[in-house]
């Protein structure tokens, strides 16, 4: 039988992002893909070495669409490791109340999401709707619905306004109320169901092969490999929460992580809201003088934290300038999104090439840059 | 695996006689090694816990003539990253493929070598296009490109004239 | 997880069409839109007004979406571009560090989100206090405190405390290198002060040498358009820092103590490399500059640059004037002064001095020697107070009392004869430079001191610098505001004091000099001596009646055109004090515009 070529994406309803795969086919089987990055390749790096420390707030949380709050928390504690300054301990609190936000957000919008490769539309309507509530949450705390700029080096922006900690606590009653509704309607519902379980395999030998961290890696192996338990930032040290493991990992085992990592946001967040202090500074200067001649000192760091597809770093190099030498961004989807395509994609049907991007993590902004 | 309690640094001094010294961030440390070795010293340190790659980047160095690449590895029971840094002339960057160690850097090789033109020895692959289409300069992320006078010389600047207010949305249903 | 369902559940789905959606309706999103939060960062509102069109928004912009358009109908003025900022939509990434950095506070985000239309030009747009379109809009995103991108704290200069009043060792100790670099870090470069100063000197570029710690560079910058970079760190009248953008929200920039790093902590290397880069061989005519004052050093170091051959004639046995002789040493010292003149001296100026242009030569004779004459003998003269008593040979005058102070610490003369007690006339500069120096010989001579000063103006109209009755006071100065002086009472041949009234107000109904006064309240300041610093006035020896008809403005001063010339006689110009009154940053503007003015006139004469 001859072989066909197939291209998945760029623009897709199963795809995340711009992204293309080119599938070399045999009837519905694929014998060959090859991974087609760069059609959301902006030049990050290059462009944040032209521009100043500040500058670049408006620039990092493009990196990854879905999730912008771990690009400014890196970028931020990397500058802050270098400079050496203190972050005062409402704004670590304030930080961990938009991580999490954000890892709602971003796991709602995937949980919802499978029902794109899938077909099932309404899960995707009700993921989406179920974030925007948190949305409005971060257009009240931060002024902007998806690129917050919110997170800066030092602190945060603007301290939390008045109130907010109340609509935090009725979103997530709404939301924790609506959860198992959204298990039935999504995990347990028979056209996904039937299409995840027991289907796109991840193995933890493939795991420590490709370097897949986060969801995969934790399904997979079985360990406790969080960055927030292994090495905390911010005062993820301070609060209580379990990471959920699995020692098989198919489609089906990952969405479900992701379910429970739901609850177990929740269960931060409305610890934060026990412990945080009421008032305090929230933000420390970490460089003299105005935005425009703000330097960090020469050196370089690497810094990373947990994003909803693993670990999620900057690389910064400075050379004591306005401006950053060299940043590095290390897109938690790189392996299984490159490597992991091209190795492990070959082998499932045609109609499963977007379930495994989706439930693998694929998010091609951050591999792109 | 051997090696993979807390003692890393000291066996790697022992072993290899290289010091790893503490980074800039906690839980993170720095390990300098010379080209040649550093082959060795990555299977060593994967041998030793180093099971991740997380990152394989590279800095240019335009003003000392180097370019110096970086592995970032991780060390999950630990918690530890290590920065393994090694130093290539900057006029003809050569290194060798790490990916018989760490799979995973196969398509870090490539984007090394497309933004930077370091070559890897013993990849038959690092050649291969990978994020840029049809790139006809050097390869950006050297310090020597220059993007605005890319993009200059590439695209039409397009002129406004200023208005003092916008046209009112015209609502249609 | 598999488990089985009824085959009714599908049934339960029905509950869904009686829950309120979350969803708007379409014809919402623009009949009624939903109202953004008080933070939203929408589209931009700038308060034209407020705007100094320092451009620093468009600085900060990471995506180069603010350009800075000249606006019709406004005025380029003193701490005001006509520039104001225009977005453009397409670039724009809303990130709001525009608003964070505003140095005028005139800048915010609305909570306007839509703006539709096919016309992308009017996506580029300058806004105003109000809405994108023809409506208002509520304010959206503002800077507090916290998302301040200014630093608005000036960094503390140590100084000397007030034991200091018994020498003249210089107050400001300067800044290290550290706080320089900081301070330097606070600039936004927006150029305003540049717009200022009367030397148009170039800040931002010396204040960013100092930043990059480039002293070779920030002195080329200085020397560019200020041959005194000493003096005038020290105690030029830094009208700049009022404009500052920083001052708008904070304390200005401190402009002058940079300038005084950069000449503190060059090497004498880059120094001289900075000072004499542009600096060329005589190739030029020859030019005689009268007065080695500011405007003179200015103007005979720039005709240096330009290639003429230059040689100052100077009446007093040192060069500088003024600053020679004139401020005192605890702001200015004379190493100061000294690394000025030489600089200039290097540059290749030829300095004669004890020769008085008018005395010892004549104006015809320089004529006749040079290809062209610069006046810049400034007011050297102290302006008296006619009141009764005012012959008495102990009422004593602020310049000749200064010179004598100067010539004293420099081993150059006698101290001069102080008495205990003395009252000074007089609520300017110099009638503080006169009474602080009183205070220190007082120190010195009986270990005490007591200085009277008689100012006519009320404290909030002092003409003085804060810092002088600051300082003043710490050392002890006691201030009568707003007594003027009547008569000196004499006793027996001897100074008893001086007879002050409280005055009501300075000026009459028209605005005219003519203080009235309570004559209730009267009172004696005591004192031996009484010293007078209400003014200085020019003297111009050197000039003919003719040439005093034809060239003297009804206040005294000299008129020129422009560059400095004279009319009537081209080859005569004139700076400084006799052109613009006196200031010393006016005297180096002058003293530069007529050098190339000189140079113009002698390239193109027939």
């Amino acid at each position: 039988m001859k072989e066909v070529k197939l291209f998945l994406g760029p623009q897709h309803p199963g795809m995340h992002g711009n992204y293309s795969v080119h599938m070399y086919v045999d009837g519905d089987m694929i014998k060959k893909a090859r991974p087609t990055p760069g059609f959301l390749h902006r030049g990050f790096e290059k462009l944040m070495e032209r521009r100043f420390w500040m500058g670049n707030l408006a620039l990092i949380p493009r990196i990854c669409v879905v999730e912008p709050d771990i690009n400014e928390m890196v970028y931020a504690m990397g500058i802050e490791a270098l400079a050496d300054v203190d972050v005062p301990e409402r704004a670590h609190w304030i930080r961990m109340i938009i991580l999490e936000l954000g890892r709602l957000a971003i796991h709602m919008m995937s949980i919802g999401g499978i029902g794109g490769p899938t077909g099932m539309y309404t899960a995707t309507y009700w993921g989406i709707a179920q974030r925007d509530l948190i949305l409005d949450l971060f257009e009240k705390i931060t002024g902007a619905r998806i690129y917050h700029m919110y997170i800066v080096p030092g602190g945060v922006r603007k301290d939390l306004p008045e109130g907010i900690l109340e609509d935090l606590a009725k979103v997530l009653d709404q939301l924790e109320k609506n959860l198992p509704e959204y298990e039935e309607l999504i995990l347990r519902h028979p056209i996904i169901h039937t299409r995840i379980k027991d289907n796109i395999l991840l193995p933890a030998s493939v795991v420590w092969e490709l370097g897949v961290t986060g969801i995969g890696m934790r399904s997979a192996t079985g360990a406790k490999n969080d960055l927030r338990k292994v090495k905390p930032y911010a005062r993820y040290d301070q609060v209580e929460f379990d990471v959920p493991t699995a020692t098989y990992s198919d489609a089906l085992t990952r969405m479900n992580l992701k379910y429970q990592e739901m609850h177990q946001s929740i269960r931060i967040l409305r610890q934060v809201m026990e412990k945080m202090p009421p008032d305090g500074p929230v933000r420390t200067a970490f460089s003299p003088g105005s935005a425009l001649r703000y330097t960090v000192p020469a050196g370089m760091v690497y810094t990373a934290v947990e994003s909803s597809r693993g670990e999620y770093g900057y690389f910064i190099v400075s050379d004591g300038k306005e401006k950053p030498y060299r940043i590095a961004v290390r897109g938690a989807s790189y392996a299984q999104g490159l490597l992991g395509i091209e190795k492990y994609l070959p082998g499932y049907r045609i109609d499963d090439a977007s379930i495994w991007m989706d439930t693998m993590g694929v998010c091609s902004p951050e591999i792109d840059r | 695996m051997t090696n993979s309690t807390n003692n890393w640094i000291e066996c790697l001094k022992k072993e290899t006689g290289l010091e790893a010294k503490e980074g800039t961030a906690s839980l993170q440390y720095v390990l300098d090694v010379d080209k040649q070795e550093a082959h060795q010293t990555l299977a060593y340190l994967k041998r030793a816990g180093f099971g991740q790659l997380s990152l394989l980047t590279c800095i240019d160095w335009i003003e000392q003539g180097t370019f110096q690449l970086i592995f970032i590895l991780m060390h999950w029971e630990l918690g530890h990253h290590l920065i393994v840094r090694a130093l290539l002339d900057r006029e003809n960057p050569e290194f060798t493929t790490i990916t018989d160690i760490y799979p995973g850097a196969a398509y870090y090789e490539r984007e090394v070598y497309e933004f930077f033109g370091v070559h890897f020895r013993g990849s038959a692959v690092y050649q291969k296009p990978l994020f840029l289409e049809r790139w006809d300069d050097m390869p950006p992320l050297r310090k020597d490109f220059d993007p605005q006078a890319y993009s200059d010389g590439k695209f039409p600047k397009r002129e406004h004239p200023h208005v003092f207010k916008a046209n009112v949305v015209e609502v249609t249903e | 997880m598999n488990r089985t369902k009824s085959m009714f559940s599908p049934i339960r789905a029905w509950e869904y069409l009686f829950r309120e959606p979350v969803t708007l309706h379409k014809k919402d999103v623009f009949v009624n839109p939903r109202e953004a939060s008080d933070r939203y960062r929408g589209f931009h509102q700038n308060d034209l007004s407020l705007c100094i069109g320092c451009g620093t928004c468009s600085e900060i912009c990471p995506t180069d979406a603010i350009s800075m358009v000249a606006v019709e109908g406004l005025i380029h003025e003193e701490g005001k571009k006509d520039e104001r900022p225009a977005f453009d939509y397409g670039r724009c990434s809303f990130c709001g560090l525009c608003v964070d950095i505003c140095t005028s506070d005139s800048l915010c985000m609305s909570k306007e989100y839509i703006h539709l239309s096919q016309d992308p030009d009017s996506f580029f747009y300058l806004p105003d206090a109000s809405g994108i379109h023809e409506k208002e809009a509520d304010k959206g995103y503002q800077r507090d405190e916290v998302s301040e991108l200014l630093d608005l704290v000036r960094q503390k200069m140590d100084q000397e405390d007030p034991s200091r009043k018994s020498s003249f060792v210089e107050i400001m100790k300067g800044y290290s290198k550290k706080e320089a670099l900081e301070e330097a870090a606070r600039c936004v470069a927006c150029g305003i002060c540049t717009d200022t100063c009367p030397a148009n000197m170039n800040i931002p570029e010396y204040i960013r040498a100092v930043f990059d710690d480039d002293m070779e560079e920030g002195m080329r910058q200085i020397y560019k358009t200020n041959p005194l970079a000493n003096v005038c760190g020290r105690i030029c009248t830094h009208k700049c820092e009022e404009v500052c953008a920083i001052s708008h929200r904070g304390e200005p920039v401190a402009i002058r103590w940079l300038k005084r790093y950069l000449v503190d902590h060059a090497s004498e290397e880059d120094y001289e490399a900075g000072a004499l880069s542009s600096v060329t061989a005589f190739v030029q005519g020859k030019v005689a500059v009268v007065g080695s004052g500011p405007s003179g050093l200015s103007c005979a170091y720039y005709l240096r640059t330009l290639g003429y051959e230059v040689s100052v004639y100077e009446s007093q046995a040192l060069p500088g004037g003024v600053i020679r002789y004139g401020g005192p040493e605890y702001r200015l010292p004379e190493a100061s002064v000294l690394k000025d003149i030489s600089m200039i001296e290097k540059a290749g100026v030829q300095f004669i001095c004890n020769t008085k242009v008018g005395v010892d030569i004549t104006l015809e004779t320089l004529h006749a020697e040079y290809d062209a004459v610069f006046l810049g003998t400034g007011f050297s003269l102290s302006r008296p107070l006619k009141i009764p008593g005012y012959e008495h040979p102990d009422v004593l005058y602020a310049i000749p009392f200064l010179a004598s102070v100067r010539d004293y610490l420099r081993d150059m003369g006698p101290i001069p004869v102080v008495d205990q007690k003395a009252v000074v006339i007089g609520g300017g500069n110099v009638a503080f430079d006169v009474a602080r120096s009183l205070v220190r010989l007082q120190e010195k001579l009986y270990g005490t001191s007591c200085v009277h000063m008689a100012i006519l103006e009320s404290r909030d109209q002092m003409l003085a610098d804060a810092e002088e009755l600051e300082e003043g006071l710490e050392e002890g100065l006691q201030v009568h505001f707003a007594y003027g002086p009547q008569s000196i009472s004499i006793v027996d041949d001897r100074i008893k004091g001086l007879h002050v009234t409280k005055v009501q107000s300075i000026f009459d109904a028209e605005g005219r000099f003519n203080p009235s006064y309570d004559q209730t309240d009267q009172k004696v300041l005591e004192g031996t001596q009484v010293y007078m610093a209400i003014g200085q006035m020019p003297e111009y020896a050197y000039l003919n009646d003719e040439m005093r008809d034809r060239v003297l403005t009804k206040r005294g001063l000299i008129a020129v055109t422009d560059g400095g010339q004279i009319e009537g006689y081209p080859w005569l110009f004139a700076g400084g004090d006799i052109v613009r009154g006196p200031d010393i940053i006016n005297g180096v503007a002058t003293g530069h515009q007529a050098a190339k003015a000189i140079d113009l006139w002698l390239q193109t004469k027939p």
